[in-house]
Order: structure tokens, then C-alpha cells, then sequence
């Protein structure tokens, strides 16, 4: 008789089964969605590899794309290990770009590197108290941060829709209304590291680098990082230590919206320079799926944030050379997410052969 | 402001409300069933997604909106099966799955639309219409804002009364709710857990999916990505303050609605502030909602904990 059982250690060759038959399963069934609805899966696929990988220029775009998703993801790791789960990510991109935004009115004397600081740091802010704003909620009124973080979503949305759509913001001047900004100062423009073709990346790249080393030495080898995971298996346990577990939660809330604010702040000044929503939208979302399927480690969630910024650049190509819709995308990132869920599960389990006696 | 108070508006400004509270009752009572089966299930949002795009699709095909209402519950109901088997098969974090869930639904959605669609203009469809009922929409103030809905608007003042008593004075309902609550003292009776948590996953899904389709098939000729617009999120925030009881539920569900309905009426009046403030209101009043009323006595004890024997 064949059975599960709950796996004592994890065996490096049986988590890479698992993972390779969650990365299989996902593309066999957005292969299935296509197919379903008329398009031609392996003509689809074949010119989103090219998109992403096919230049490099392509690769330099894949990059810019991965860029915001790290540092979400990141940001969603210090929550989620926490088990402090913070889904606001989206709203707290939009915080973090609108806080830039906003900060960029009155730095134009600045020289170039310290704007580009200032601007990152506008950004986490941004985020970080619009982070911080759910983790209050929580520690004085027990608000759910789920619900609380999801609501503050659509309450910036809306801040921005109105500061874009007859506010203050919006670009004047023009006959139809784009429902975005004016562009920035070219000044304030985030510099480009390297370029190739249409195939830009900006600055924020190093700072999404820098993000992920220091959450992963910030994890692994801090107190702080400690209190993190200990927080995420065992609440009580960490108070009878002595730790102060409200501001534990505040501080992995003001960390968590601070990477994403700076994902926002990136995305604004490092490629879109306009404020826009459709720029912004989805990032969030991708991210956690990002930190998810990175199993919640930094280095996870870097190679993680490459495969999905690949397929979100990837897919303008795909669109113009097999007419595929750009929403297969999304829809790949649900799937790739539910098969590694499975995929986390079965790692924990082994399998094992039981001699029946009749 | 207070011109919205007089006559003919508030009519209006009440009739909306009982419009825009119905396709959410729906959900929301689907969404109690699973809870109190001790399953948080947070992919109510997606769920409803779902609903209305299938229902889209079918009606805009067919032409028969009670066609697309039926399949649309049904591919809800099919959808539910991966949440039950992330949950219960394989005891996955609950609140995970509904994400993963949610982040699918609008995936899937938007390429299915987009598919369906294939360049050309989004086909329009006729959807259900309203059916006042005889003498009763007669009745002065009443009859317009109760009584010349549609004809599921009548059946969702029902669903609320059906819930309860299905809860309450039901053997089933005393297992669903002893699932949720003790999943171990029905195990040792020799009831299977696992079962009722999945049937108790898949009503809520179908009510859900049944919210969804009627938000479509109601008061929509097309179908729009963002058609649902945090409606499923506002579902889980009426349960929780609702205190996981149907009637208190109905009642947060009815201050939403009128928020949002006043936010409509705002922009026909024409009151001079920005409209956004007015859409604004549900997610605001929520988060004042649930740092208010911050009773929890009646949330199920093994509310997202998966059930282990042994």
C-alpha cells in the first residue's frame, strides 16, 4: 500500500520534482486555457520567449520589468514570514509614487544624485505610512490587516483618480483627458544604467539589488529578522521574551510598504514619467505572487522576479506576433501560484510504501 | 445635501440601495455557509468574477439570461473544487488559497474577455428586467423601492430568511455550524468533516458566482474588468462586522449599498465636490465599520484552521 506521510527533513531532489511539475502543470494549463480559446499555444509561447530573452535588448527589458516586482516581492516576504499579511501592496505602490510625486515639486535645485535619493526615499515613505496606517489599525482597533489593507487599496485608488481627473494633477493642456500627469522635470528623470534598442534600465535596479541583500541578511542574521519568523510560528512565545509585538507589526508594515512604495517611485521616475494609474496597476498583485512562489527567502523571490518580469515583457511581443491577449499573463501568474502552493505542500510530504498484512 | 431627502429623490436614493444590497445578499449568505463550515474563504471577489464573466459570455452568445445565471453558478461551483482541494486535500493556509484564488479569477477573466472579445466591440446582450409586482408596487414610497425590482431582487430578501433557517433550525445547518466550531466532536460521531467543509465551499461559491452573474445580468449590458470593483471584499467586511450573523450581515450589507447609492445620486444632483469622494464611501465606512464594531463572539473557534485528525 502506498501512502503520505509528513516528511521529517526536505530532500533537495524531491523538492526539485515538485517544483519542476508545478512549473510544468502551470504551463500545461495556461497551454490548455489558449487552446481553449482559439489561440495557438506554442506559437504564443515561442514569441514570449523571444520578447523576454530574444535580445538584448529584450533582456535589458525583462529586467526593467522584474525591477518593481523584487522589490514588492521583498516587501511582502518581511510580511508574509511574519504572517502579518499585508495584501495592500497595490495601494502602497500608488502611495509610493504619488508621495514622489508630490516630493519632486520642490527638490528641482537638487543635484542629480542626491534628487534620485530623495525621490526613493519620497517613495518609501509613501508607502511605508499608507503600511503603517494598517498595522495601526490592527494594534488598536484588531482590524483584520487583510481586510483593512485591501480597503486602503481602493481608497488611494480613488485619491488618484481624482488628484489625475479634475484635481490638482491633472496634465492641463490637452483636448482629451489621459487621466495622468504632466511629465516630470526631465531633470528628476531616474539616470539609465544601460540601453539597448527599446531596452532601458533605470537606477532603480541597484536599489532593488541592494533591497534584496539586505532582507536577506536582515533575515537571516539580525534580531529583527529572528523576531520575524519567531512572530510568524509563535506570537505568544515572542512576548513572554520580552519583545513588544505592536511594534514588531508596525515595523514589518512600515518595511513591507516601504519596498513597495520604492517600486512605485521607480516605476515613475525611472520609466512611465507621468503619474499614471495604468502604469501602476498590478504590480502589487504581481509581487505577492512573486514573493509566493519564492518561497518567502530573497533569493527565491530574485529568481522568481525575473521569471515573471520576463513574462510581463515578454508579452508585448507575444501580443504583436500571435495576437494573443495580454491578460494570459495574469492569468499565468494565478496558475504558476495555485500549482506552487500545491507544490509547497507535497515537499513536506513523502511517500512511502507500507507492507498490508492480511 | 438635503435636497436629497425630498420626495421623488429619496425614492430614487432607496430604490438604488435595495438595487445595488440584492446581487451582494447573494454572496454574502453563500459566503456565512462557508465561514461558519470554518472555512475563510477571502476569494469571494474572484468568485463573483468569475460569475459574471461566464454569465457575460453565455448571455452575449445565447441571448438567455437565465441560461448564463444557470451556467454561470455551475462554473462556480466547479471552481470551487480547487479551493477545496488546496484547503482540505492538502491543508493549505486558507487565506493563501483565496488570494491565489482572487489573483486567478481576475487573470482568467481579463483573458477570457479579451479573447472573447478578439478586437472587436464588446458584444452587449439583454439582460433580466424588472417585474413590478401587481398592487404591491402600487403602494406609495414601498412599492417603488421594494416592490418594482427584479424578479431575484424579490427571491434575495429571502435568501437571508432561508440561511438562517437552514443554520439554525436545521440538522445539516448544526453540523455545518459544529464544523466550524468543534470539527472534532463531529468526527468522532463518525460525520466526515472534510465533506461538509467541501459542500459548504462550493454553496458559498455558487452564491457567490449567483451574486456575480445577477451584478452582470441585472444592471449591465456588457461586461467591464473591473465590473465587481471590490464588492466581494465588502461581502467578507459585512460578514465580520455582521458578527457572523445572517440578519446583521443584511445590515451592514444595506449601509454599503446606501453609501453607494448616495454616491450616485450625488453626481445627478450635482453637489460640488469631486465624485470620487462619493465612490470612496463603502471602503472608508468599512474600515470604520470594523474598527467600531469589534464584537467577534459569534466568529466560528476553528474559523481557518485546518481540520487534522489525530
Amino acid at each position: 500500500m502506498i501512502s503520505f506521510q509528513r516528511r521529517s527533513g526536505s530532500s533537495l531532489g524531491w523538492n526539485v520534482v515538485c517544483y519542476s511539475a508545478a512549473i510544468s502543470g502551470a504551463l500545461l494549463a495556461s497551454a490548455v486555457l489558449l487552446r481553449l480559446s482559439g489561440g495557438d499555444p506554442a506559437r504564443a509561447f515561442t514569441a514570449l520567449i523571444v520578447g523576454a530573452f530574444g535580445s538584448q535588448g529584450a533582456l535589458l527589458g525583462s529586467l526593467a520589468k522584474a525591477t518593481p516586482l523584487l522589490l514588492v516581492g521583498l516587501g511582502t516576504v518581511f510580511a508574509f514570514r511574519a504572517k502579518i499579511w499585508n495584501i495592500g501592496q497595490e495601494g502602497q505602490v500608488f502611495a509610493g509614487a504619488m508621495a514622489a510625486y508630490w516630493v519632486s515639486f520642490w527638490i528641482a535645485p537638487l543635484p542629480g544624485w542626491l534628487a534620485v535619493c530623495t525621490l526613493a526615499l519620497a517613495g518609501m515613505a509613501g508607502g511605508g505610512v499608507l503600511g503603517l496606517l494598517a498595522g495601526a489599525l490592527k494594534t488598536r482597533f484588531g482590524t483584520s490587516e487583510i481586510i483593512s489593507t485591501v480597503m486602503l487599496n481602493y481608497v488611494v485608488m480613488y485619491l488618484l483618480a481624482y488628484l489625475l481627473d479634475g484635481g490638482p494633477w491633472m496634465a492641463t493642456g490637452v483636448t482629451v483627458s489621459y487621466h495622468q500627469s504632466p511629465p516630470i522635470d526631465p531633470s528628476l528623470e531616474w539616470p539609465i544604467l544601460l540601453a539597448v534598442g527599446a531596452g532601458k534600465l533605470h537606477v532603480g535596479f541597484l536599489f532593488a539589488l541592494a533591497a534584496s541583500a539586505f532582507a536577506a541578511v536582515l533575515l537571516d542574521k539580525t534580531s529583527l529578522g529572528y523576531e520575524i519568523r519567531a512572530f510568524g510560528s509563535n506570537p505568544t512565545a515572542l512576548t513572554f521574551r520580552g519583545t513588544n509585538v505592536r511594534r514588531l507589526l508596525l515595523t514589518v508594515m512600515l518595511m513591507s510598504g516601504a519596498l513597495a512604495g520604492l517600486a512605485g517611485a521607480g516605476e515613475l521616475f525611472g520609466v512611465s514619467h507621468r503619474l499614471r494609474a495604468e502604469t501602476l496597476l498590478g504590480i502589487g498583485s504581481s509581487g505577492i505572487v512573486v514573493a509566493m512562489v519564492g518561497g518567502l527567502r530573497p533569493s527565491g523571490v530574485m529568481i522568481a522576479a525575473l521569471f515573471f518580469g520576463a513574462l510581463e515583457s515578454g508579452t508585448i511581443y507575444m501580443r504583436l506576433k500571435s495576437g494573443t491577449p495580454a491578460g494570459l499573463v495574469s492569468a499565468m501568474e494565478g496558475l504558476v501560484l495555485l500549482f506552487f502552493l500545491s507544490a509547497a505542500v507535497a515537499t513536506r510530504l513523502q511517500i512511502v510504501r507500507r507492507e498490508v498484512h492480511a | 445635501m438635503l435636497e436629497l431627502l425630498q420626495g421623488p429623490l429619496l425614492i430614487s436614493l432607496l430604490a438604488a440601495m435595495v438595487r445595488i444590497a440584492t446581487p451582494l445578499l447573494f454572496s454574502a449568505m453563500g459566503e456565512l455557509v462557508t465561514q461558519r463550515a470554518g472555512i475563510w474563504n477571502i476569494a469571494v471577489e474572484g468568485t463573483m468574477l468569475i460569475g459574471a464573466i461566464v454569465a457575460y459570455m453565455v448571455a452575449s452568445t445565447t441571448g438567455s439570461p437565465w441560461l448564463a445565471l444557470a451556467i454561470a453558478i455551475l462554473a462556480c461551483a466547479a471552481s470551487s473544487l480547487i479551493m477545496s482541494f488546496v484547503t482540505i486535500v492538502l491543508k493549505a493556509e486558507q487565506f493563501v488559497a483565496g488570494l491565489a484564488l482572487n489573483l486567478l479569477a481576475s487573470g482568467v477573466t481579463l483573458f477570457w474577455f479579451q479573447a472573447y472579445i478578439g478586437g472587436r466591440e464588446a458584444p452587449t446582450f439583454i439582460g433580466f428586467d424588472q417585474v413590478p409586482i401587481p398592487y404591491l408596487s402600487d403602494i406609495p414610497i414601498l412599492g417603488p423601492v421594494l416592490f418594482s425590482q427584479r424578479l431575484l431582487t424579490y427571491v434575495s430578501f429571502l435568501v437571508p430568511i432561508l440561511v438562517w433557517f437552514f443554520l439554525y433550525r436545521t440538522k445539516y445547518g448544526l453540523e455545518v455550524r459544529c464544523v466550524g466550531e468543534n470539527p472534532k466532536a463531529l468526527d468522532v460521531k463518525g460525520l466526515h468533516v472534510g465533506l461538509r467543509q467541501c459542500l459548504a465551499i462550493m454553496f458559498g461559491s455558487m452564491m457567490s458566482g449567483f451574486g456575480g452573474a445577477f451584478l452582470m445580468l441585472g444592471y449591465s449590458d456588457k461586461f467591464v474588468p473591473d465590473l465587481i470593483a471590490g464588492r466581494g471584499w465588502l461581502v467578507v467586511v459585512a460578514i465580520i462586522a455582521g458578527n457572523w450573523m445572517p440578519f446583521r450581515i443584511v445590515g451592514a450589507i444595506f449601509i454599503f449599498a446606501f453609501l453607494e447609492a448616495l454616491g450616485i445620486h450625488a453626481q445627478v444632483v450635482g453637489i460640488p465636490v469631486p465624485h470620487q469622494l462619493f465612490l470612496v464611501l463603502p471602503y472608508v465606512a468599512s474600515l470604520v465599520l470594523l474598527a467600531g464594531l469589534r464584537s467577534r463572539t459569534h466568529q466560528p473557534v476553528a474559523l481557518g484552521i485546518p481540520y487534522n485528525r489525530e
